[in-house]
């Protein structure tokens, strides 16, 4: 009971910009979507974070000063996101911003962040010019000019897969990964057969999927999140495709499990983030997330989660202020992360390299380790 | 040959999903004239009870359907007496901005309950499946097909043969003629918003069955396809809405079949528009039918406009342009800035909507046509930035006008979807034609707003920038409405035919009209594309038409004073509510429908 009010206190503490604390918190502004349609990703993100803070805090914060964060909802629009950059700027207590979620909403406030020297840490944030807005702008996300070849060479390599078709999402990230992917399956010597580009607010598949099913890939590849990955799953099933589908990182969530159902069996992907694996901060993560929220997490937690607890390594190294942020991304080394192992960031690129990929394949609506079985071929 | 059939099969199974959605769409605009925004937002209360009954009560499938049926028909009741049945005597505007008003209470009490977070809503129905060419359909399709069927014979029979029946369809004829011969028409409204609530709540129910998947963003959508729909088979007509859905998961899906899935929208919205010039009464109307929409402007009611005494403006004015010298208040500069901007295209639309009464839902279409336009010239012709902006307005007022041209021989609702229409195309194209646009990866780095040398990029430049912008063309609007255009638009606006009979051309002004009224949205795009520096076909979303009449609505109708005092309330709004964090867009919900309750005519009143 003790412990159970002490943590909500705290992350009650952590929600609310608490005047009282004012002074001693250390605190990052955070901007994401806690309404409209894209709500989801950002109550992920609280989780994480959250969780973050609970362990920071519980070992008595960074220099006896508790760390803590303001969550100001941006909708993912870009006509608030300025707004909040702007409020953020403009806020001494405030020495890091973390999001924005979407790139129109994340790019549209990177001048004032840039013009206000304040880091803009977009944990999110694929797009391959993000970073390129200025040198406050860094980005701990996997980046897809690397993740897609890892796919390809999953998807080709390993899987032995010959023909391959592309299904992705029509939005600046998915039409990155899918160029990236085209240009990695080609080198490795199986050219990409088929691609559709579909919406975010699209639902049914079907037409699309029989598009494809017509150029005869021996399997699809899913550029997408997992939401819309489930419902292509299950809509491919239904129309009797019994081509091998594989799914890029972000299709990694228990909630696709969730959404696929029984279709989701079979299907293969890669995570750079995944609760099985042994490594002692993973399995720490894992853990106090089950007793926390009772139930696993998935990738957007794990970006979340990271972020602020690279948030307080830079604060413990390199002190409390916007500068120190700003110059010690490009020093800081060796900071532990459940999605890269030890994380460093490319100056130039102001991005992290090297992340660590697991292939998974779902069997038993579960996700688990592939064990190198190769999928049977289709007679085409 | 073979795929062929499959693409047909695929159509005619969302085609069936898409009924749904319309018939209901159809009943209440058979009734009450009014394009139910809300519908969306039952459609999404629907599945949630429907999801609490299966995933904690573990009901059978027809009680569930039962439960459902039952508390989407309170709730309909509920919106029409509290939301509905007070703006009864306002003009006809005002329930349609309650509906998305209401829309926007319901979508966030939904989220803020059962979380964001999408569930599975899983299909108790035996998994067999029916072979058909290479796919199969499930139990769920037959279902679904069977409730779309069923209903529609059901309300035809209701229609036709009951007393309530005949009541309905007397009111829907002339409201006042069936109040007169004793109908109680609060009776039927009842009637009508309980049956069409309870189909919505139904349909969202089995959509997330069939798709398993259910999430509280998902009304936009399910609105937007409906609408699409029922105004193929004909706006207010029961069967053709079951046809117009099934046509268009045709079209959806041979449009995919010949050009590809990011193609699908666009055709969706390209036969709507061919529908609606060729045929506006839909497909099913009998040739020489009267138009469904009154003769005369009862659309928006006249009312007496508050008149603000000039010294109050030139004190706001002076106000507004000291602010900056206040200390420490960069953020709120932001926010007014964007205020400034949304007040510009809400002058843009006060002006089509207010003065022409062409409701127009298509705006944001002007400002990304503004935005893209300024940024290409700016990073592909190095043109400098204030004449990037300039020709931006020049080149949105040609194209705008233009796209929307087809338009002008449409009248009340049916202006407003096509515009819809019109400005879904655009977002479209913009995404598709990416030799141009960059597609989906956007414009970055365009170049910060700035007037020949002098760099306006920082918090207080922008501020003035735009204010200066917003008052020069608040001037030239006032000029424009003073002047005999003035009186000529407001002659189109209250009685088109007794224009036409003094020998107004229609066309020309209503084409002036969307050329003035492009050009300012085509600035506020031009602006907010260089204060953002990066723009995809996401940043102008059709919720921001939505916002756009919003605003100009609850400021008052051709009202540019109330323009901009609606344009400073709702930016400001949902910032003022921060505090309130997960609830202020709930909070915001609340207040707009209040604000249509109590001013249904606008804060300023229509001019």
């Amino acid at each position: 009971m003790a412990l159970s009010r002490r943590l909500l206190l705290l992350s009650a503490a952590s929600v609310l910009p608490a005047r009282a604390f004012a002074a001693e918190q250390i605190l990052a502004g955070v901007s994401g979507p806690l309404t409209g349609p894209n709500a989801q990703y950002g109550a992920q993100w609280k989780r994480g974070f959250d969780l973050a803070l609970d362990e920071i805090n519980g070992a008595g914060g960074v220099g006896g000063r508790p760390v803590a964060y303001t969550f100001e909802d941006s909708q993912s629009d870009p006509r608030q996101s300025v707004a909040i950059a702007q409020k953020f700027v403009s806020d001494p207590r405030i020495i890091i911003e973390l999001g924005d979620f979407s790139s129109p909403a994340s790019m549209a406030a990177s001048p004032i962040y840039q013009r206000g020297k304040l880091v803009q840490f977009g944990f999110t944030n694929s797009h391959p010019d993000f970073t390129k807005g200025g040198d406050y702008m860094w980005s701990n996300s996997t980046n897809q000019a690397e993740e897609q070849p890892k796919l390809a060479e999953y998807a080709i390599h390993a899987l032995g897969l010959q023909r391959p078709a592309v299904l992705h999402l029509n939005t600046d990230w998915g039409r990155t990964s899918k160029d990236a992917f085209a240009k990695a399956a080609a080198a490795l010597g199986a050219p990409v057969v088929a691609t559709e580009a579909y919406l975010p607010t699209d639902q049914d598949f079907r037409p699309s999927l029989v598009r494809v099913r017509d150029a005869k890939p021996d399997s699809l590849v899913l550029l997408s999140y997992y939401a819309d990955a489930a419902l292509l799953v299950r809509q491919a099933r239904d129309l009797g495709l019994k081509q091998v589908l594989v799914g890029s990182t972000s299709i990694y969530s228990p909630k696709f499990i969730e959404l696929a159902g029984s279709a989701g069996n079979g299907v293969f992907c890669m995570t750079s983030f995944f609760p099985g694996e042994t490594r002692p901060e993973v399995r720490k993560f894992v853990a106090d997330f089950r007793a926390k929220y009772g139930s696993d997490p998935d990738t957007f937690c794990a970006g979340s989660y990271d972020t602020m607890v690279l948030f307080a390594a830079l604060v413990r190294q390199f002190g409390p202020t916007r500068e120190a942020m700003h110059d010690g991304l490009a020093k800081i080394q060796d900071v532990p992360s459940v999605i890269y192992g030890k994380v460093r960031f490319n100056a130039e690129t102001r991005r992290v390299q090297a992340a660590n990929y697991k292939y998974l394949v779902i069997a038993d609506n579960a996700f688990t380790v592939w064990d190198g079985t190769k999928p049977a071929r289709l007679g085409l | 040959m073979g795929s062929w059939f499959d693409y047909t099969v695929n159509g005619l199974i969302i085609g069936n999903i898409y009924a749904l959605l319309a018939v209901g769409l159809a009943l209440i605009f058979g009734v009450s004239h009014l394009i139910n925004f809300a519908q969306g937002s039952i459609y999404t209360v629907g599945a949630y009870i429907g999801w609490t009954c299966v995933t904690y009560l573990h009901t059978p499938l027809p009680v569930t359907m039962l439960i459902v049926l039952v508390g989407c028909a309170l709730l309909g009741m509920a919106i029409e007496r509290i939301g509905l049945r007070p703006l009864a005597g306002a003009a006809r505007i005002a329930p349609l901005l309650a509906t998305i008003g209401i829309s926007f209470v319901l979508d966030q009490v939904v989220q803020l309950v059962f979380t964001p977070d999408p569930r599975a809503l899983p299909n108790p129905l035996p998994d067999w499946r029916l072979h058909v060419g290479s796919g199969t359909i499930g139990a769920l399709d037959l279902l679904i097909a069977a409730i779309g069927i069923v209903s529609a014979a059901v309300l035809f029979g209701f229609l036709r043969f009951t007393k309530l029946g005949w009541a309905v369809r007397a009111t829907a004829l002339d409201r006042d003629a069936a109040q007169q011969m004793g109908v109680d028409t609060d009776a039927v409204n009842r009637t009508v918003f309980a049956i069409a609530a309870a189909l919505g709540g139904l349909s969202g129910m089995l959509v997330g069955m069939y798709f398993n998947h259910i999430d509280p963003a998902m009304s936009f959508q399910a609105t937007l396809k409906g609408v699409v729909a029922q105004v193929i088979g004909g706006m207010g007509n029961v069967p053709g809405a079951i046809f117009g859905s099934l046509l268009l998961g045709l079209t959806e899906s041979y449009g995919v079949a010949l050009f590809g899935s990011s193609y699908r929208n666009l055709f969706a919205f390209v036969l709507l528009l061919v529908i609606l010039v060729l045929r506006p009464n839909g497909l099913f109307a009998p040739s020489r039918q009267a138009p469904p929409e009154p003769l005369t402007g009862t659309f928006i009611a006249p009312s007496k406009p508050v008149v603000v005494p000039p010294f109050v403006v030139l004190i706001a004015l002076v106000a507004a342009a000291v602010l900056p010298l206040v200390p420490n208040i960069a953020y709120v500069l932001q926010t007014l800035t964007g205020a400034w901007l949304y007040a510009i295209l809400a002058l843009s639309l006060t002006l089509v909507a207010g003065t022409v009464g062409q409701i127009s839902l298509g705006h944001a279409g002007l400002l990304a046509i503004g935005a893209y336009a300024s940024a290409l010239l700016a990073l592909d012709l190095n043109m400098p930035v204030g004449f990037a902006v300039l020709s931006a307005g020049v080149i949105t007022a040609l194209l705008g006008t233009a796209l929307i041209f087809p338009a002008f021989r449409l009248r009340g609702h049916y202006v407003s979807i096509a515009t819809l229409g019109i400005g879904e195309i655009v977002g479209l194209v913009i995404l598709n034609w990416e030799s141009l646009t960059r597609g989906p990866i956007g414009v970055s780095g365009i170049p910060p707003l700035q007037l020949g040398g002098l760099a306006l990029d920082s918090p207080v430049g922008s501020y003035w920038a735009c204010l200066a912008v917003l008052v020069a063309l608040a001037l030239l609007q006032k000029r424009l409405l003073g002047s005999h255009l003035g009186r000529t638009f407001r002659a189109i606006r209250d009685d088109d035919v007794a224009a036409r009979a003094y020998g107004i051309s229609l066309n020309r002004y209503k084409g002036l009209a969307f050329a003035v009224g492009g050009f300012a949205a085509g600035i506020s795009g031009a602006i907010t594309a260089h204060l953002y520096s990066y723009i995809n076909y996401e940043t102008f979303t059709s919720q921001i038409s939505i916002l756009a009449l919003t605003m100009v609505i609850l400021g008052g109708l051709g009202n540019i004073a109330g323009a901009i005092v609606g344009a400073v309330a709702l930016v400001s709004l949902p910032e003022l509510f921060r505090f309130t964090a997960e609830w202020r867009m709930l909070l915001y919900g609340v207040v707009l429908l209040l604000l249509i309750r109590f001013r249904p005519q606008g804060v300023l009143g229509t001019v």
